[in-house]
């Protein structure tokens, strides 16, 4: 599969504090890639140095399998850290320069302002646009074009609910339409509804990285339950590849070794076995405990 | 070629609207014919005449004026350079640098385009001193004066030079401070400093190279123009020998600050 973006030990120093140790991983065309990792745990200034404003203590990157050109970044819409905008301009007039720079047409300006909303205060001075405006004005900006790679640094910031739900569905219809995205984030939950492909990152060094699922575990349950629980537990320990059985109140959570039988496959089962159930669901860890659990153990 | 003019426009796209820009560029076009006839006024009024002659000469009209005119513009040097230290700081301010950058620009163009800028912003204020030069000519002209040669119209060539010098100066300061007010004060502070320095240098420990400061060696290319022969009646052969020197130090002063300025920004984090 073709590689949209190649890092090669890639490492930056401040001085003795070293932000990012030997990062090495690649980027599938077409992924959603999720960089996660807590704050300070260099996910901005790993994508700094892919966009050339900071400069590698070593290590190479390729974009499009060539090594890196002003060219090709006018090809990818990139919002880094935060919305960067002359103030004393307006959306349009800041976005004339975008694209004059990008080498795309001005024309295109006006569809990308409505895509976020804000084509009724194109005329108004950035500097009077609100926290939220600003952000979708940056967005704007990163789709000025239509590039088929997108780098989103943390592209909810600022936003309420209503505008988080936006760009989430925008990032979606966009991962749709066949488009790359690198998105970093330490908001897991936003990660989790949108990404295919995750790289961690913590304290400047790569956990781990790959499609989500390889990458990042997510156990799965079944939680159970029914009036007969005495009776529902003889039934449940006595299923092939069982882990572990946990009792709480009215429910218990059954965890297997290797494949988890199908939800359905378990209430006819119970069934035949005199057991009606009262509750059945299928649970699974939340991203955010699976990374929480890795984390620790590269930790300790 | 295309590439050069899109990126021109680019910059003249961030100036077209930003009032600041216009405004101080509006008080430099004022200021320099202002200021001139002023002292203009003072020499004109304030100065005994002995046969109808002011003594100081005729400072303010051909050919003089080309040396004049110059000279009191150079006082006003440091007006170009807080519109050069504000139009750079608002990119750090407004991190724009890093987001013309992101978008598509090489650091060496953001640079290069800057510079270019700069270069168009002195030849401004070039034109603005040439047409104040024109102004008092005119205004002044006598049937008997003698006409204009090189060695007259050479000063407006030193005083690009040595506003060049100057705007590269506040572009370094901008630079590696970053903000817009701590730049400019650390600006006039070199400015009085290197002017402390030559002043102890030359008259308390007598000391040549002070005369070779990047400040004092471009003010050197445009000496005083008042009544030269009476008050330094000896130095004039003495400058006119050391202009080459002067000038080609003053180049090599520019030069210098064009590579650093370029090897800085390539460098570096932005």
């Amino acid at each position: 599969m073709l590689s949209i973006l190649t890092l090669k030990n890639i490492s930056k120093s401040y001085g003795r504090i070293k932000a990012l140790k030997d990062v090495s991983f690649d980027v599938p065309d077409a992924s959603v890639f999720g960089i996660l990792g807590p704050n300070g745990s260099g996910k901005t200034t790993l994508l700094g140095i892919v966009m050339d404003v900071l400069v590698a203590s070593g290590g190479t990157y390729e974009w499009f399998g060539n090594p890196p050109t002003e060219k090709q970044r006018r090809e990818i819409g990139t919002l880094l850290e935060t919305p960067n905008f002359y103030h004393y301009l307006s959306a349009q007039h800041n976005l004339e320069i975008t694209a004059a720079i990008k080498h795309k047409p001005a024309g295109d300006i006006e569809r990308v302002l409505k895509l976020v909303r804000l084509y009724e205060r194109k005329d108004s001075k950035f500097q009077t646009y609100s926290l939220g405006m600003k952000q979708r004005l940056a967005i704007a900006a990163c789709l000025l074009g239509d590039p088929s790679v997108l780098v989103l640094d943390e592209p909810t910031n600022g936003l309420d609910p209503s505008g988080i739900a936006e760009i989430r569905q925008l990032i979606i219809d966009l991962a749709a339409a066949g488009k790359t995205i690198i998105l970093a984030s330490h908001l897991l939950a936003e990660v989790e509804k949108v990404c295919t492909h995750v790289a961690i990152l913590q304290q400047g060094v790569l956990i781990k990285s790959g499609d989500v699922l390889s990458a990042l575990s997510q156990e799965e349950w079944l939680e159970l339950g029914s009036k007969e629980m005495e009776k529902l537990k003889e039934v449940l320990v006595r299923l092939p590849g069982v882990k572990k059985i946990i009792g709480s109140g009215n429910h218990f959570q059954i965890y297997f070794n290797h494949s988890m039988p199908d939800a359905s496959w378990m209430n006819r089962h119970c069934f035949e076995q005199g057991i009606v159930l009262n509750f059945l669901q299928v649970m699974k860890k939340s991203l955010e405990s699976a990374f929480i659990e890795l984390t620790n153990n590269v930790s300790n | 070629m295309g590439d050069f003019l899109n990126t021109l426009r680019i910059e003249w796209l961030k100036l077209k609207y930003y009032r600041t820009f216009w405004i101080l560029l509006a008080v430099i076009a004022v200021c320099i014919p202002a200021f001139n006839y002023v002292i203009y006024d003072i020499t004109d009024n304030s100065f005994p005449k002995i046969n109808g002659q002011n003594i100081l000469g005729n400072p303010f009209s051909f050919p003089n004026v080309w040396s004049t005119v110059p000279y009191n513009a150079g006082i006003l040097i440091f007006m170009p350079a807080i519109l050069i230290i504000t139009l750079f700081t608002n990119e750090y301010s407004f991190r724009t640098h890093r987001q013309n950058v992101i978008d598509g620009w090489g650091r060496w163009r953001f640079i290069q385009i800057k510079i270019i800028e700069i270069f168009l912003l002195n030849l401004f204020v070039t034109g603005i001193v040439v047409a104040t030069c024109l102004y008092f000519g005119f205004i002044t002209r006598t049937s008997l004066q003698p006409k204009a040669g090189w060695e007259q119209y050479r000063f407006i060539l030193f005083f690009f030079v040595e506003m060049l010098d100057y705007s590269l100066i506040a572009v370094l300061f901008a630079m590696l401070i970053k903000r817009a007010g701590l730049a400019m004060g650390i600006f006039f502070l070199y400015l009085i400093i290197e002017q402390f320095v030559v002043s102890l240098g030359r008259n308390k420990y007598k000391v040549g190279w002070v005369d070779y400061l990047p400040e004092e060696v471009s003010d050197r290319l445009i000496p005083q123009p008042f009544a030269r022969r009476i008050l330094a009646p000896g130095n004039n052969a003495l400058w006119e020998k050391h202009i080459p020197l002067y000038l080609s130090i003053a180049v090599l002063y520019i030069v210098i600050y064009i590579l650093f300025i370029n090897w800085r920004f390539r460098k570096s984090d932005l």
